[in-house]
């Protein structure tokens, strides 16, 4: 098992490829769909690094309390996720089910919440 | 049930049965959840009245459907506003331009038809997006690249029939110029194709642009004529190399030999890339690197530098000219990029240090000389969209940043049109900058410089910001709308806006009592005599609704 660094500077150089669909499999295989749909929709504006402006917002949002990338963050319910995806926030849109379906997105949420304890 | 105005409800329910019997359950949509997730993500009325709404969307997955989707419209005089991947942020997003319009998102459209290498174009449907061609390229090896804006999730077609641009070669930044063939839905459901197109087992749809007989390619675009269901592009070869070369001026002068020069090698195709032009010493820095100033923050710049530049007048003061030269600081820099066989590009960049050095004290360097493909680990070391690479990395305009700590919620795009000069330039920054200090607008409050994306003409990008306070949105709308009827009074227009702004922007084009706007309903009362396609866009309006809108 590599270690969660190497695991996202791999993701990182594979996501600034834009290989998307390549990325070698690191997680379990019930979060790929959600890996897939998080590569897509949300890696070339969340990827690790301030040329991905989802990043540096939230890098500067919290000031290094938490990591600006999502993929590193174990406190984001599902349930948040989904809220974002559909209603956007500052310069980010919400996007419609003709993007990301219903299903896609409980696939996403789960993905990103995987770290997060459930209540 | 939101219900389209002018419809009745039972009307407007039997059309949705008939939809869905076209689409599916699954992909008509209707409820308040569902519509909201078309609303304009960067409407310049957020939660206003006027803000505009959709009252259905419908999503079909061929042209097949959309034919028989604008069939019903017609029987229950629908009002219908497609859209292709909804994503035209800053320029009205998946909103219709008539509110309580149905939205037809063709979102689902997402074939890439045909990708020829040896010929060097594509045939995509709206929903695809320049992520995805690129990929499709990129998984099957194919010595071809896109020319995409900096937004990459855009559609290819929606895009082009937008009339927006890009950054790589001048014959393919111009979107809508390098599309070669197309499919359109008419509003009575006929298909049409265009260019070669016409003849059935057409063998070169995609390879002559304008066949026999009118070219009536134009009339789809920024209009409300017809759904494009196919489009075809042409395509650059992927270039052997790449060099991106500065040329510097130290007088405030030589903006105008700058841009002669610069207009002669362009237009000779001795440079082939987007130019950009900045001023170091002023801070204005090229458009094209935006992003490193919200990544990087501002450049830095001495405190005499500053209070220089903040007494000058129009970019000028003979104070600041003097630290320019002491300082060796550039008034005026260019980027001139080049594509092709390393030999050749060397050669170009020869004969321009000789064009350029007739300007006294023009200094030269080469930024870049790269062989291509690039290593893709470093292409974020470039602004990616100059090698047909798309990204969401300009979304840092407005986001949060160390530099922009209260993010804002979109913006609108400031675009007018002027002339390649370097007087136009200046007598720009004069009008506009008198404007929009009146009118407290946060656009041409320092000197800004224009843009390279069309040849020939400059074009301003200036953002306006979108937040959540309605009072600021209006004032900003105002202002807005007040530069665009100055610029018009100048003889510059914009090339492109949001719906909001429509009207107030083709009204500017009114030569002899709006000749070319009655000629555009002339062609709308007789291709779409109901009136169902995208009312409102670019403010052409079927005539029940003429005369009756903002």
């Amino acid at each position: 098992m590599k270690s969660a660094g190497g695991l996202f500077a791999l993701a990182s150089l594979l996501i600034s490829m834009l290989a998307l669909p390549v990325i070698a499999d690191e997680v379990a295989p019930e979060y790929a769909a959600g890996r897939e749909v998080y590569l897509k929709w949300c890696a070339p504006c969340h990827a690790p690094g301030i040329t991905h402006p989802g990043t540096h917002a939230l890098m500067t949002k919290y000031q290094g309390v938490k990591s600006g990338v999502l993929l590193e963050w174990t406190d984001l319910p599902a349930s948040t996720v989904k809220y974002t995806v559909r209603h956007g926030i500052s310069v980010m849109p919400q996007f419609r089910k003709t993007e990301i379906s219903d299903a896609e997105l409980d696939a996403l949420a789960r993905y990103l919440s995987r770290n997060t304890p459930q209540r | 049930m939101r219900v389209p105005p002018g419809v009745s409800v039972d009307d407007f329910s039997s059309a949705l049965t008939e939809f869905r019997r076209v689409v599916g359950d699954e992909w008509v949509f209707t409820s308040d959840e569902d519509l909201d997730l078309y609303r304009d993500a960067y409407s310049p009325f957020l939660n206003e009245p006027e803000e505009r709404m959709a009252s259905g969307a419908v999503a079909p997955v061929s042209t097949e459907e959309v034919q028989q989707i604008v069939r019903i419209a017609n029987r229950y005089r629908i009002p219908l506003y497609t859209i292709s991947t909804g994503k035209n942020l800053g320029y009205g997003g998946s909103a219709p331009a008539y509110s309580g319009s149905v939205v037809l998102d063709l979102k689902r459209m997402n074939r890439i038809l045909e990708v020829s290498e040896a010929n060097a174009y594509a045939l995509v449907e709206p929903g695809v997006s320049y992520f995805d061609l690129y990929r499709y390229i990129q998984e099957r090896k194919l010595k071809v690249w896109i020319d995409c804006p900096d937004p990459g999730w855009g559609s290819v077609i929606g895009n082009a029939i937008d009339r927006g641009g890009g950054y790589t070669a001048a014959n393919y930044r111009n979107h809508f110029d390098a599309h070669c063939g197309m499919e359109i839905v008419l509003p009575n459901g006929e298909l049409l194709r265009t260019g070669m197109g016409a003849i059935p087992e057409a063998q070169t749809w995609q390879q002559f642009k304008s066949a026999c007989g009118p070219w009536i390619d134009g009339i789809f675009s920024q209009s409300n004529y017809g759904i494009v269901t196919k489009m075809g592009f042409w395509l650059m070869p992927q270039p052997e190399a790449y060099m991106r070369c500065a040329v510097s001026l130290s007088r405030y002068a030589d903006l105008n030999p700058l841009v002669e020069t610069l207009n002669y090698l362009e237009n000779s195709r001795i440079t082939q890339g987007f130019p950009d032009i900045s001023s170091p010493l002023l801070g204005y820095g090229p458009i094209g690197q935006i992003q490193l100033f919200f990544e990087r923050g501002p450049g830095k710049s001495s405190p005499e530098q500053q209070k220089l530049v903040s007494e000058a007048t129009l970019g000028f003061s003979p104070e600041l000219e003097a630290y320019a030269v002491k300082s060796g600081t550039a008034y005026w820099e260019v980027l001139l990029s080049y594509y092709g066989p390393m030999e050749v590009i060397e050669a170009q960049w020869r004969a321009t240090q000789r064009h350029f050095s007739a300007i006294q004290g023009a200094k030269f360097r080469i930024v870049d000389r790269v062989t291509l493909p690039l290593d893709p680990a470093k292409i974020e070391s470039y602004h990616e969209p100059e090698f047909g690479v798309p990204s969401l990395r300009a979304f840092s305009i407005g986001a949060r940043t160390p530099w922009t700590p209260t993010p804002s919620k979109g913006h609108m795009w400031f675009s007018p049109i002027i002339p390649r000069t370097g007087e136009a330039i200046i007598e720009a920054n004069r009008v506009f900058g008198a404007a929009a200090r009146q009118l407290d607008m946060p656009l041409f409050q320092t000197f800004s410089l224009p843009a390279c994306y069309w040849e020939r003409s400059f074009i301003f990008i200036l953002a306006t910001p979108v937040t959540e306070d309605p009072a600021t949105n209006r004032h900003y709308r105002e202002g807005f709308k007040k530069l665009i009827e100055i610029g018009g009074q100048h003889g510059w227009g914009e090339y492109r806006t949001a719906p909001v702004f429509q009207q107030a922007v083709t009204d500017v084009y009114s030569f002899n009592n709006h000749a070319l706007r009655g000629f555009h309903e002339t062609l709308k009362d007789a291709i779409d005599p109901n009136g169902i396609l995208s009312a409102g866009r670019y403010a052409i309006w079927p005539k029940h609704l003429r005369g009756k809108q903002s």
